[in-house]
Parts: structure tokens; C-alpha cells; sequence
């Protein structure tokens, strides 16, 4: 009865790519490296007024961003779709303005105080 | 003149008519009386009998072929035949339906998906085929979730690249074993998968060109409205003549073997 209950519990799913944790993090590692090789000649080819440092930053804030996720596909989807974005990228299918996207240098913060929200005319 | 040619007329048509001589009133009479008595709707498109029934067979008979993956058989609008199969089952039953003798759907027309986010399993995804050896089409669903990855038909069917690239981009699906899975209709760095039940109609972001910066920004959508409640529903009857309609899908019955 019990065993039963836990078969209930816990789904039998598909893997997407990785079958456990260990795997899943080797391959999330891989395309953070795979990304810090590209940085310099991005930098290059892009004419970006950024630094391989500050970009280096960027990365590892943007996947710093997903560090709480706990599901393995969750994961591998997410690899999936950084790894589509590193081709993309390398490649030069993007163009300057949407890869400084990820910078969002013209995105003004949200008004936050009273004050702040009273001048801007949110409530 | 005509006035008096109009005198004649009258005067002569009711004793031709009598006589039985003007051939065009017969005529008339005649295909009056062959037409079917019981036409009440001749707009609407009869179904063919006999195509239905060869459809109820191959689908029955596709069926037995294939207990372990095809959940249900049905027919839809009439003369459009439907298979129901789990998800593992993408692979052998597309590979069937080219390769068997007696259905070479040779041809895949389409594939696309339905979102239905109140479902456990999302998305609904619909292999459109086309037989041009028997003149013939099918249609097989399966469903998927976000993460739930669908083996990618591009082995059996080489035009499947594009439209498995196309629901991969509009709803996220994945596809596993696909030679070239990227992006096809939207723009690179879009983010989201825009048919999605759950992607807002105006987008997450709007892009304008930055004179300043001299280049094009990305900046985050927001679209103040006054808070609005849609009832759609309308009280009186929004289709009279769909009344009696028959249900969209018929069943057919396949019976277990033991």
C-alpha cells in the first residue's frame, strides 16, 4: 500500500537530455564555458561599448538568475534554449540592439518610494 | 406593334398550354417530379456513405494493427478520419502509416498544436498525412506538457524538419532527435512562445529605435487599462440552424481481442 502511495507520488517522466543531477549540472557548466569562450569575440565582432569583463559579469549574473531551480528538465530546457541563444549569438545572427538587450541599459527602474511613485504619476 | 404582339401571346398561350404542345411547360413539369422528396437542406454537403464506411474499416483495421499506441478512432466533420495515440507511440505509428501496403501516407501535409492549459497533458499535437496512392488523409493527435520531449518524425518524413521547427517555436515543444531544432518564425532574441495560451496579446516587450544610443532598445511593455469584465455569452441563440447538428466527432468502436 504504501510503495503504491509513492508510485502516486512520484511522476515517471521522460528526460529531456540528462537523467540525473550530476549530469544535468555538468551540462549546465559546459555551456556557462562554452559561453566564456566566446565572450572576447563577441566583444569583437558585435563593436559593443562593453568590456569582456563586464560581460563576464553579465553572464554570471544571468545564470545566477535560474541558481534555484530544482528539476532536472526545468534545467535541461533551460541549457536547450541557451545553447540555441549561444549559436545565435556566435554566429551573428543577432544584431547589435537585441544582443544589448540583455543589458537593458534604457529600461528605467520602476518607481519604488512614495514619493518617487507620486512624481512619475503611478499610485 | 407590341401591344398587339402581347394580345396575341395571350390569347394563344392557355390553348397551347392545353393542348400539351409547348415542350418547355413538360419539360418542367417533369424534372419537378424526379427531384428527392425529402431535400430540406441542399446547401449543406451530403455525407458519402460508402467513404465513411471504408474509413470506419481502415480505421478499425489500423487499430488492431496497432493496440499498444492508438487510444481511440474516430471520425470528425463527417469524413475526416482521426487517431488517438499516446505519445510513444509518434514514431511506429507514422512509420505504419507510410510503409504499410495498404496506406502509404507518404505525404505529411502538417504538423501543429492546441494549447489547452487546463488539461494535464497541455498540448495537443496534430500529424496532418496525405496518401496521393489511395487519394486519402489522415490525421493523427497525440498530447505533451512544457517538458514532456515528442521523438521528432524528421527520420520518417523529411518535411517534418520545418513544421516540428515551427511548433517548437510557437509553443515550445520539444522534440527530441531533431537534426536542426531553432527558431523559425519569430525574431532572434525573442523570448517566449508566442501561441501560447498564456502569452499576452501585446507581448512582453516593445522595440523602438534609440536615437541616442543609435540602435534599437528593448524595452519591457506596459499597457495601462482600465479593468474590463467580458461576458461573452449572449442570451438568446447564437445558431439556430446547428441545433440538431450531429456531434463533431463519432467514435468508432474498436473491439478488444483477447
Amino acid at each position: 500500500m504504501s510503495s503504491h502511495a509513492i508510485r502516486a507520488g512520484t511522476k515517471q517522466v521522460r528526460p529531456i537530455l540528462s537523467t540525473d543531477r550530476h549530469e544535468a549540472r555538468q551540462r549546465v557548466l559546459n555551456l556557462y564555458k562554452a559561453w566564456y569562450r566566446q565572450l572576447p569575440y563577441i566583444v569583437k565582432q558585435y563593436d559593443i561599448p562593453k568590456s569582456v569583463d563586464s560581460l563576464k559579469q553579465k553572464l554570471r549574473e544571468e545564470f545566477r538568475k535560474n541558481d534555484h531551480l530544482q528539476d532536472i528538465r526545468v534545467i535541461d530546457m533551460l541549457v536547450v534554449k541557451g545553447q540555441m541563444e549561444l549559436k545565435e549569438t556566435v554566429n551573428f545572427w543577432k544584431q547589435k540592439g537585441t544582443f544589448m538587450s540583455y543589458f537593458k541599459d534604457t529600461v528605467e527602474p520602476k518607481p519604488k518610494d512614495f514619493l518617487s511613485k507620486f512624481l512619475s504619476g503611478h499610485n | 406593334m407590341a401591344s398587339l404582339l402581347r394580345q396575341l401571346a395571350r390569347t394563344v398561350r392557355p390553348s397551347l398550354v392545353r393542348n400539351g404542345v409547348c415542350s418547355t411547360s413538360v419539360l418542367y413539369k417533369h424534372t419537378e417530379s424526379t427531384e428527392a422528396p425529402g431535400e430540406t437542406r441542399p446547401t449543406v454537403r451530403k455525407p458519402d456513405l460508402l467513404a465513411r464506411s471504408q474509413l470506419k474499416d481502415f480505421g478499425k483495421y489500423v487499430a488492431e494493427c496497432l493496440p499498444k499506441y492508438i487510444q481511440k478512432v474516430q471520425i470528425t466533420a463527417g469524413d475526416e478520419l482521426e487517431l488517438l495515440i499516446v505519445p510513444e507511440g509518434v514514431l511506429p505509428v507514422l512509420q505504419f502509416l507510410k510503409d504499410h501496403h495498404n496506406a502509404q501516407f507518404a505525404n505529411i501535409t502538417d504538423i501543429t498544436a492546441l494549447d489547452v492549459p487546463s488539461r494535464e497533458y497541455r498540448f495537443e499535437l496534430v500529424y496532418n498525412l496525405l496518401s496521393l496512392r489511395f487519394n486519402s488523409r489522415i490525421r493523427v493527435k497525440t498530447y505533451t506538457d512544457e517538458l514532456t520531449p515528442i521523438d521528432s518524425a524528421c527520420d520518417i518524413y523529411k518535411g517534418a524538419n520545418w513544421y516540428e521547427r515551427e511548433v517548437w517555436d510557437m509553443y515550445g515543444v520539444f522534440f527530441a532527435n531533431h537534426p536542426d531544432l531553432r527558431r523559425i518564425l519569430t525574431d532572434y532574441g525573442f523570448e517566449g512562445h508566442p501561441q501560447r495560451k498564456d502569452f499576452p496579446l501585446s507581448g512582453y516587450v516593445e522595440v523602438r529605435y534609440d536615437d541616442e544610443k543609435k540602435r534599437v532598445v528593448v524595452e519591457p511593455l506596459e499597457l495601462a487599462q482600465e479593468f474590463r469584465r467580458f461576458e461573452l455569452s449572449a442570451p438568446w441563440e447564437q445558431f439556430p440552424n446547428f441545433r440538431n447538428a450531429p456531434p463533431a466527432a463519432e467514435e468508432i468502436k474498436v473491439e478488444e481481442k483477447k
